[in-house]
């Protein structure tokens, strides 16, 4: 074939423009569909553009991003009782009282909401921010990721080698397997709604049922409604339907590993225990990582059982962003959020493809 | 057999049982569900099996299912949805092979840039050019239908590309070489030699598209907040007002549910083996 060294043969030359045309579509649509929206995404979100309405848009500069990220926190005074000269204590559960958080967090330039309140050093401090939705809806978002991923590796990894002890050929592995992919192939919408009717906060719901025999709670346990409930919920929602996923890639990363070496071992006299650790474990480490990335991205980014399932009772980044946009038309204001969820998965999308890396030939 | 290994076995077994009722009991919820009539449905404590609110016995019902496909927006959707995953689907295909051949068997300046924006795109959070591309569709007043069908490409194409490109890779160059030399050009080549070989990669990549564009939900449901009657059946299931009751309906919503699922589940058994070897290949290099 066609050398480069002498410059380039025709064959070559020819070879180059096939390649070029062949690629034109595939490059003409990313751009189309990618590159030019998120362009006026990046325009959209210095702007306070509202959707189909009459009010011009104006240039606001980085005002969208600071409403978004806008946190405070401000010390709360505790309330002195004038005849004591102490701290005042609720009369009805002894609690010190502070001030109350409306009275100190900022108003200018533009009002902030309380958050949460902690406690530091003996004293009472409280987080504001200037739109709560989407300071909660980041952290809620991390924190969904972060326990999805945690709680799919673990589990993924156990039945992986669950399925692995039983022989490549066998029923019962190829059953399995079948089994495992129906929660990854059915819509996220039907399955969000198959679980919402299961959370139900009577006892015409599953869990309402089961843990009423178990004995907790009173069957009237409002899972979808009740704060503390939501993001648990969602967690299971989720490992559900995506420990299958994580499981078959955990499964051909062992099927990757030799078994001699496990014969080796036995041979030695190493504990199935100690194989795992210093054997499976390590040699799975390319598998894991590329798991981890791949199921972190996807999670940053969830939508379909937020949205489903809670509606704007509460929020992921994507359901916010969603919300701004369709229910405010928001157009300027969702356009600074998309921006922000994609650096993130930007950050992360970069580390995934520094650690595969590309083969060119 | 001494007793460890026996109950070695008794518990892997078990690990099994777990597994499979784990993965299969919301299914199996949804189907009791979705055989029960409204009376039923508001027993408490929920049965687990249908049965007669007065005389306890095992009484089902399929007015849910008949419900389901006299509601127009849910067969509508059902239509929608094989409009919109064969095609994004079949152009995904068509596409991504000339770039997966060009990627995976010619030489040209540019190539590895190349391949690094085709993974990148993989990993694209549809999210983030949500507003965009719903303000361009509507500038351009494209139709919800065709735009969910282009845009649906931001995650079949790049993928098709990236498991496509690395089958080409694998074929052997030998082939290309010998038809150059009978005097085939090379995208005769690519078509009446590589294209045929490739076959079941195309296939397992295009399953993979068809059931990721069926299931998508984001954009559906934001192109057709407009136009309800090119609503997906995801759209359609999450937005899901019923024939029968008026409270949320959700006998016939799991009745839905199933509906959508048995299709897939068919796919699932009939391709297990392609499903799962195409789902891995992006993850673990063999």
């Amino acid at each position: 074939m066609a050398k480069k060294s002498s410059g380039m043969t025709d064959l070559a030359k020819a070879e180059e423009r096939l390649a070029y045309w062949l690629l034109i579509p595939t490059f003409f649509i990313i751009v189309a569909i990618a590159f030019y929206p998120l362009g006026s995404v990046f325009v959209n979100s210095f702007t306070n553009k509202i959707f189909a309405s009459e009010t011009p848009t104006e240039f606001v500069g980085l005002e969208n991003y600071k409403n978004l990220v806008s946190v405070t926190i401000r010390k709360l005074p505790p309330i002195i009782d004038q005849s004591t000269g102490q701290q005042a204590l609720d009369p009805d559960t002894g609690e010190p009282q502070y001030e109350r958080a409306i009275n100190v967090l900022p108003r200018e330039p533009a009002r902030y909401r309380e958050l949460t309140q902690f406690n530091l050093f003996g004293n009472r401090y409280v987080m504001g921010a200037v739109d709560r939705d989407f300071v909660r809806s980041v952290w809620d978002t991390v924190l969904f990721t972060v326990a999805t991923v945690v709680l799919e590796l673990i589990l993924g990894m156990g039945i992986a080698l669950v399925i692995n002890s039983f022989p490549g050929t066998s029923v019962a592995r190829a059953a399995i397997m079948a089994v495992m992919l129906v929660p990854w192939a059915i819509p996220t919408a039907v399955s969000s709604r198959m679980w919402q009717w299961m959370f139900g906060s009577t006892r015409t719901g599953f869990f309402n049922v089961v843990f009423q025999i178990l004995g907790i709670g009173n069957g009237q346990i409002a899972f979808l409604t009740d704060e503390r409930y939501q993001l648990p919920v969602m967690i299971i929602i989720d490992v559900w339907k995506t420990t299958p996923f994580m499981a078959l890639l955990i499964l051909a990363g062992l099927g990757l590993i030799s078994r001699d070496i496990y014969e080796a071992a036995d041979v030695d006299g190493a504990s199935k225990f100690r194989q795992f650790v210093s054997m499976t474990l390590p040699l799975l480490r390319p598998t894991l990582a590329v798991a981890l990335i791949f199921r972190t991205l996807d999670a940053l980014r969830v939508f379909d059982v937020f949205q489903i399932v809670l509606a704007q009772s509460r929020y992921s980044m994507a359901s916010y962003t969603y919300y701004q946009l369709i229910g405010a038309r928001a157009m300027g204001y969702s356009s600074a959020s998309s921006v922000l969820i994609f650096l993130l998965i930007f950050v992360f999308a970069m580390a995934y493809i520094r650690f595969l890396g590309v083969e060119a030939d | 057999m001494d007793t460890r290994s026996v109950l070695k076995r008794i518990g892997f077994w078990f690990l099994y049982a777990l597994i499979v009722v784990w993965m299969l009991f919301p299914f199996y919820w949804a189907v009791n569900s979705s055989l029960k009539n409204e009376a039923q449905l508001q027993m408490t404590p929920a049965t687990f099996v249908p049965r007669d609110p007065v005389s306890n016995a095992f009484s089902a019902t399929l007015q849910n299912y008949g419900a389901v496909f006299q509601n127009e927006s849910f067969v509508r959707g059902l239509l929608n949805s094989a409009i919109v995953a064969v095609s994004t689907t079949v152009l995904a295909l068509m596409i991504g092979a000339f770039a997966a051949f060009a990627l995976g068997k010619l030489r040209f300046r540019g190539k590895t840039p190349s391949l690094y924006l085709i993974l990148a795109m993989t990993m694209f959070p549809q999210v983030a050019v949500l507003s965009g591309l719903y303000a361009m569709i509507t500038f351009l007043g494209i139709s919800a239908r065709p735009s969910m069908i282009v845009t649906y490409m931001l995650f079949t194409l790049p993928f098709t590309v990236w498991v496509l490109t690395s089958f080409f890779k694998g074929l052997p160059t030998e082939i290309m070489q010998s038809a150059e030399v009978d005097g085939a050009t090379a995208f005769q080549t690519f078509y009446l030699i590589l294209l045929p070989l490739t076959m079941p990669a195309l296939v397992t990549t295009g399953l993979l598209a068809f059931i990721a564009a069926w299931n998508e939900y984001l954009f559906a449901l934001t192109f057709t907040s407009i136009e309800p009657t090119a609503r997906t059946v995801p759209v359609a299931i999450a937005l899901f007002t019923g024939e029968i009751a008026r409270q949320e309906p959700f006998g016939e919503i799991m009745a839905a549910g199933i509906v959508v699922s048995i299709p897939l589940v068919i796919l699932v058994l009939i391709f297990q083996q392609r499903i799962i070897s195409g789902l891995t290949a992006g993850a673990v290099k063999g």
